[in-house]
């Protein structure tokens, strides 16, 4: 509704140029449409803040902002929290390991942590490779020529498998399933160190024995430790590094297993491996994205300075939400519903029908010219005027329907209601 | 500080020649700062909104359900011209729901220097005074890339006064009070005192009327005419406590109420009498009285304005003692006031031989159409039981007027729509029974 009519350049007289004011509250000559008129004042009514007014609303803000920005930085400063990997031997945390590394040290091994796991052994070593899936073919092979006295593979995948451990399988390429729980477990073999050590929490992947290895921890047809002899010593394959974690170290013959395998050389070497390192070429599927043109992609990113502006521009509302205190409602008939609710929970059909037949009598009595005594007609006067005006209708029956004992169950109830009803209509169209 | 769609639709266009000329950070880069610059110039040459001067004119009363309209004037003291995008702000019932967003907003282009005016239609949908709350105003830049935006406060108030929506029984009551003023042929012999004129007697005259000593100087039976009592004092007393606030279909039972005192006030004043209110609650809401003829509706339509229903039990004995301080002489009390069982045992009854015993009382009450409804209900245990309920409840209604009865006092209960007739009937059975 907008009418955009062009108001006269009125000259201002002193009486016009009044402060804008609120119209009388009082009484008003008329019952409806009195109008006033306020034309524009010379007093300002914005409410645009000024710079102080500005300031002392965003204050607040501010030194709020700043505490957080103060508190943050605080806490990034105070708290160097790293976090490494599972099976780390830098880490104190539940899965980490550095607990078999501070044994093994202890023991008098000479340890060391290495991110290059080519380099060649000086003389006997054990060499433990938590992830050799993450190595290159090229560091893979070098690794297998390096000779060393003992290789530990951890969860090694078929690539690694073919690379360093040549004749173990993954235990699913010959049928069995590929994967066990880890849970204790009781050797089963000759291997000097899983002899040792008893029962131990193993299972992870399973593999295959091959012609020459020996499989311990039988779990169905595979095996979660491999030992084979390799060039210049041997390979131990595991299906889990889960008994070298921190937490489990202490439990069943973890610890003794643990040292039997990675402690049987004078030196050890334990490789970190780079989860950074992009995975081998060739396997990695091309996404939408290598698609798209790349001039498109700039597009794309002014798109989405397109798509902030329209989100300012939709997010700036013409004012703010208007409130209104609305009244209570309250509907007239709630406490009659709850009543009714009432009945029926307690089951009060004596209740109900004592009512419905009391409206009944009180209806009647007018339409057949019964007095009312008190509000209420006399049973007897109403029940004779009834036999009077359907003389074919029992007494007994009209005056069992209308005063008398209260129905037995719900049937009875529904029954009286529509009795009554019957009564009503026939009395009003004998 | 605000944009308009045409500067996001200006950045995505900017998408084909980053994609397709520049397609690099200094691309997007040049597309976004040309954008901006835009923009920001745009945002220099709006005219600025806080030296705008706005006033207000048109309505101030309006009866509810009617439109009002208020005038919002701008003028535009810069030597810019105003391409403003203007919001006059009320609260949400000061429309009908859904048509608040179109009636509030307004497109004005104000030249600089001159002044234009906009006017916002009203259509309340409560009683009571509405407050206009805020103006606000988005000045757009000659581009349209960028706006000022800024809000100004103007009071103004438009206050809904009650609807009055029985007023089409007046007509029809106003002709039944001439028949009883004897001023049409069709002659219905008053009970008043104040004697009006002699005329021939009729077969069914009352033979007591018969005024012998002037039928003895004319050859015809003459009998004397009386008139109803004229200039008797009525207070309309409302009772605004809580069960005033109990919703009858759409409208708490108090619109109900005004409606019919509003109808007995207008039929009152035209038969003569004077009308004085009261509306009271834990305390006294709003007393009018002595107010003359001529403004008694507009008076009273003001003061009811803003009455609403307060949540708390009704102080009787305070609400008796003000009306009779309001009706020193013998007065016709109409109370306005529930029927419900408790309040008026506990609160009324005991103070009813006070009113009556100089004055007449009408004690009026609103019913509830949706008790029939639900006392017709029949078929299943739940629609019986409530059936029950509602017959209890109607049951408990009767005994309680049939007990005000005996006090001397006429009670009313009627459905909403028909309370305000109803009353008006019983204004005129009481005067044609000389009961005033």
């Amino acid at each position: 509704m907008t009418g955009t009519t062009p108001a006269p350049p009125a000259p201002r007289s002193p009486a016009d140029a009044g402060p804008t004011s609120p119209p009388p509250a009082g009484p008003s000559p008329g019952p409806a449409g009195t109008t006033a008129t306020n034309p524009a004042g010379t007093a300002t009514t914005s409410l645009a803040l000024t710079g102080r007014g500005l300031w002392r609303r965003a204050r607040w803000y501010l030194v709020v902002l700043a505490v957080l920005l103060i508190g943050a930085t605080a806490v990034a400063a105070i708290g160097q929290d790293r976090r490494y990997p599972p099976l780390d031997p830098r880490s104190y945390d539940r899965d980490g390991a550095h607990a078999v590394l501070a044994l093994l040290e202890h023991q008098g091994l000479k340890t060391d942590l290495t991110t290059d796991p080519t380099g060649h052994p000086t003389g006997a070593d054990t060499l433990v490779l938590p992830e050799p899936d993450l190595l290159s073919p090229a560091e893979l092979r070098a690794v297998a020529a390096a000779r060393h006295s003992r290789l530990v593979l951890i969860a090694p995948g078929p690539a690694a498998l073919s690379a360093l451990a040549p004749g173990i399988r993954s235990s699913e390429e010959d049928g069995g399933p590929p994967y066990a729980s880890v849970r204790s477990t009781a050797a089963q073999c000759s291997l000097t160190e899983a002899v040792r050590a008893g029962t131990a929490g193993i299972g992870g992947m399973l593999y295959t024995n091959g012609s020459r290895g020996e499989g311990c921890y039988p779990r169905g047809h595979g095996y979660p430790l491999v030992s084979t002899p390799a060039v210049g010593g041997d390979v131990i394959v595991l299906g889990t590094g889960a008994f070298l974690h921190n937490e489990e170290l202490a439990k069943d013959g973890n610890a003794a297993l643990a040292l039997g395998l990675l402690g049987s050389q004078p030196h050890l070497t334990w490789h970190l491996p780079d989860y950074t390192a992009p995975l081998a070429q060739g396997t990695r599927d091309k996404t939408f994205g290598d698609y798209v043109p790349d001039g498109w992609r700039w597009a794309g990113y002014q798109l989405a300075v397109a798509a902030v502006l329209t989100a300012l521009w939709r997010g700036r509302r013409l004012g703010p939400v208007i409130s209104e205190n609305l009244p209570v409602v309250v509907r007239a008939a709630e406490t009659t519903e709850g009543r009714a609710r009432l009945y029926r929970r307690a089951k009060a059909r004596g209740r109900a029908a004592e009512a419905l037949r009391r409206a009944t009598a009180h209806r009647l009595a007018p339409a057949l010219g019964v007095p009312l005594q008190a509000g209420e007609p006399d049973p007897d006067t109403l029940c004779a005027a009834v036999a009077d005006r359907l003389p074919e209708q029992p007494a007994g029956d009209v005056r069992a329907l209308l005063f008398g004992p209260p129905p037995t169950d719900d049937a009875a109830l529904l029954r009286l209601a529509d009795d009554l009803d019957a009564l009503e209509r026939q009395v009003r169209n004998p | 500080m605000a944009l308009t769609g045409r500067t996001a639709l200006l950045a995505a266009l900017g998408t084909l020649v980053v994609g397709l000329l520049l397609p690099s950070w200094a691309g997007i880069g040049l597309v976004t700062g040309t954008v901006l610059l835009a923009a920001v110039i745009d945002l220099a040459l709006a005219a600025p909104v806080r030296s705008l001067r706005l006033g207000r004119g048109g309505d101030t009363t309006v009866r509810l359900g009617e439109p009002a309209s208020v005038e919002l004037t701008v003028t535009n003291p810069s030597g810019r011209p105003l391409r403003a995008r203007i919001r006059d702000a009320w609260a949400p019932s000061a429309w009908r729901p859904g048509t608040a967003e179109a009636a509030s907003r307004h497109t004005l282009l104000v030249p600089g220097g001159e002044r234009r005016r906009a006017v916002t239609v009203l259509t309340p949908t409560r009683r009571g005074d509405h407050h206009a709350r805020r103006v606000t105003v988005r000045s757009l830049g000659p581009l349209g890339l960028a706006g000022r935006q800024g809000s100004h406060v103007l009071p103004w108030t438009v206050r809904a006064l009650p609807p009055f929506a029985s007023r089409k029984h007046l007509p029809s009551r106003l002709a039944r009070l001439r028949e009883l003023d004897g001023r049409t042929s069709v002659l219905t012999r008053g009970q008043g005192t104040e004697f009006d004129s002699l005329r021939e007697y009729l077969p069914g005259d009352d033979v007591r009327s018969i005024d012998w000593r002037a039928s003895a100087r004319r050859n015809t039976v003459a009998v004397r005419t009386w008139r109803p009592e004229r200039d008797r004092h009525i207070l309309i007393v409302l009772d605004t406590g809580r069960t005033s606030a109990g919703r009858v279909g759409d409208a708490p039972r108090l619109d109900a109420a005004l409606d019919a005192a509003l109808l007995l006030t207008a039929l009152a004043t035209r038969a003569g009498d004077r009308v004085d209110l009261l509306a009271h609650d834990a305390r006294k809401r709003v007393a009018v009285a002595g107010s003359s003829a001529s403004e008694i509706l507009p008076a009273f339509t003001n003061a009811m304005a803003s009455l609403e229903p307060a949540l708390h039990e009704t102080d009787m004995r305070s609400l008796v003692s003000t009306a009779l301080k309001m009706a020193p002489h013998r007065s016709l009390i109409v109370l306005l006031t529930g029927l419900d069982a408790a309040p008026v045992e506990d609160g009324l009854r005991p103070l009813l031989p006070l009113l009556t015993k100089r004055h007449e009382v009408v004690l009026a009450s609103v019913a509830d159409p949706h008790l029939d409804a639900l006392a017709a209900g029949r078929g299943t245990l739940e629609a019986v039981y409530g059936a029950a309920a509602a017959e209890q409840t109607r049951a408990d209604r009767r005994a309680t007027a049939e007990r005000l009865t005996r006090h001397g006092v006429t009670v009313l209960d009627a459905a909403p729509t028909q309370l305000a007739p109803a009353l008006a009937d019983t204004y005129l059975a009481l005067k044609a029974a000389g009961r005033l």
